[in-house]
């Protein structure tokens, strides 16, 4: 079992290796790492803060964007290439292939954030600013937000287009990450318009926890700056990241596996 | 039954158009079965059910209704495809891989060791002729090198039943040639082929049985002998005619005539009296070239069979 799924995601890994979209948003955050530095040099104070919170922003936003592209695409074009007709012929399960995507895509997109966070590293060490741990588990919540993000992508590609699935990832992701936001917002509004924002985000996944520099934990402010969560809720938000992620995939694999490949 | 490589008895699948619902009936309850070492020719017109059949029996679309066994399992089943070689039709590959690279992703979907798919895929490149284009990608590979990177990928888990739907699309005929030279292989070697194909010489050429599909349903199935009718259906004769003699004397009541120069090839209806008519083209100051005996052949068959299943009247008989 494990040998297929790693054929399968060895290969995904190849595939997506030769997208060429992919070194163009490498180029990005890059560059959203240069723009960093500008900004923290034309910052009054804190210079360190500035560039770590563009730096962690480019990772978050470029990282998922990457997901879904990559969810997207890579699962439909199997199907709209017929690629897949010599593979689902051989003895595979369709689960197999669909976990095999994701694991390859997971590889992918785990190297891009290994790259983009060193180049991070790089950026704060040319300005100056050490790591810290809260730099450290920033980046292990941005890995797993994009993770996630590639399983919402991978599920809604399981029965969609590339561009109506492209949609519905982003609108899930950034219902996701503005859960509070809009729950706060939505408090005084009629009550059709807060059950309706309760029963949405309440079927989006959470991704707002991945985020949390900035925020208000248990009635605590928390920055990656200063007093950031400790390790527990890091477990505990790649937990929720990672319950999610075998849910979509589950489902992603269940709606492909009804499938017919014409 | 134990015998039998492919069992399908009344495979239907009904589609549904995407807007209107409307029912299509791709496949309406084909039955037949293949003897295991057997050379197996599906053959039938563009959109006849050839390849919903194949792709029904290797797990990729489910039927409506009906059953089929591969290798005496149920469809879908792991151990039957673990024992089958899939060509797919106009076979698409990833085009980043080499020759090489596709084979190796086969043998471990298959499950071998890491030195089985190397011996094996070095011998079927090399046995395919692409042994030379091994180290280009599959995007620089004309039609019929991608075929025979197929049946590479194919026949990397020393299959015991190959299923190659349209092998011979796109090839040159020296590339069919030796498609159907390795088909004829694969089966001295005790493997059942089971292949589609709109190329009828090629089922005549090397098929132990045919079966013909027409309409999502089977016209006719049996072996090529069995099939064509041994009865005289005519007598093809050529002459040479004098010069300025017109054909029209000569050729009437007759079929298939043709002119080309001074020569003038026809078909005599079967119950002809061949020997007047040569003697009236004697007297006409013709000269004889050929004389044969015409019967049936599976191309007749075919033509007669599909233009059968075409007629509304007889659409939804059950084939003989």
């Amino acid at each position: 079992m494990t040998g297929r799924i790693w054929a399968i995601a060895l290969n995904t890994f190849r595939e997506a290796a030769r997208i060429r979209v992919l070194y163009g948003i490498g180029v990005l955050v890059l560059g959203s790492n240069l723009l960093a530095l500008v900004l923290a040099q034309l910052s009054l104070n804190e210079p360190g803060r500035v560039a770590r919170d563009v730096g962690l922003a480019g990772i978050s936003l470029f990282g998922s964007l990457t997901a879904i592209l990559l969810g997207v695409f890579l699962l439909y074009t199997e199907v709209a290439r017929r690629t897949i007709h010599a593979i689902v012929a051989k003895p595979i399960s369709r689960w197999e292939f669909v976990v095999g995507k994701y694991a390859g895509m997971a590889v992918v997109l785990s190297v891009l954030v290994a790259v983009f966070g060193l180049a991070m590293v790089a950026m704060l060490a040319l300005q100056g600013t050490g790591l810290s741990s809260g730099l450290a588990k920033a980046l292990v919540l941005s890995w797993f937000e994009v993770l996630t993000v590639a399983a919402i992508a991978i599920f809604f590609s399981s029965f969609s287009t590339p561009f109506l699935s492209g949609i519905f990832a982003l609108a899930t992701w950034v219902i996701g990450r503005l859960a509070p936001d809009l729950e706060a917002t939505t408090q005084q509004a009629s009550p059709v318009i807060r059950v309706t924002t309760k029963i949405a985000l309440e079927i989006v996944p959470d991704v707002h926890l991945f985020a949390i520099s900035g925020r208000s934990l248990d009635g605590a402010a928390v920055s990656v700056h200063a007093d950031f969560v400790p390790w527990s809720y890091v477990a505990l938000a790649c937990g929720h990241g990672l319950g999610w992620i075998i849910a979509l995939v589950a489902f992603a694999a269940l709606l492909f596996h009804r499938r017919d490949f014409v | 039954m134990a015998d039998l490589a492919i069992d399908v008895h009344a495979l239907t699948k009904t589609y549904r158009t995407p807007f209107t619902r409307k029912k299509v009936e791709a496949l309406r309850g084909v039955t037949f079965a293949v003897e295991r070492g057997h050379i197996f020719g599906f053959v039938g017109p563009n959109g006849a059910g050839k390849t919903t059949t194949i792709r029904t029996l290797m797990g990729l679309i489910r039927p409506s209704a009906g059953s089929a066994t591969l290798l005496g399992h149920p469809l879908g089943s792991r151990a039957a495809r673990a024992r089958v070689g899939f060509l797919p039709e106009s076979p698409y590959f990833y085009d980043y891989l080499n020759v090489g690279e596709l084979c190796d992703l086969a043998g471990r979907l298959f499950g071998l060791p890491p030195a089985v798919r190397k011996q094996r895929a070095d011998a079927l490149i090399e046995k395919l002729g692409l042994g030379r284009a091994r180290g280009q990608s599959l995007k620089k590979f004309s039609k019929g090198m991608l075929q025979r990177a197929g049946l590479a990928q194919a026949l990397m888990n020393d299959p015991e039943l190959v299923v190659l739907d349209e092998p011979m699309s796109g090839l040159d005929p020296i590339g069919r040639k030796e498609v159907r030279d390795l088909i004829l292989e694969l089966r001295d070697q005790g493997k059942t082929v089971f292949f589609s194909t709109h190329i009828l010489s090629d089922v005549e050429a090397i098929t132990d049985r045919v079966a013909i599909v027409a309409r999502g349903q089977l016209q006719a199935h049996g072996t090529p002998a069995e099939l064509v009718s041994r009865s005289l259906q005519g007598v093809d004769v050529t002459v040479r005619l004098a010069a300025g003699e017109p054909a029209a004397a000569l050729a009437d009541g007759a079929h298939r005539v043709r002119r080309v120069g001074d020569e003038l090839s026809l078909t005599l209806p079967a119950d002809a009296d061949v020997d007047a008519w040569l003697a009236r083209a004697h007297a006409a100051g013709a000269k004889v070239v050929a004389v044969a005996p015409r019967h049936e052949t599976l191309e007749d068959l075919f033509v007669r069979r599909v233009a059968g299943a075409d007629r509304p009247a007889s659409a939804g008989q059950a084939a003989p």
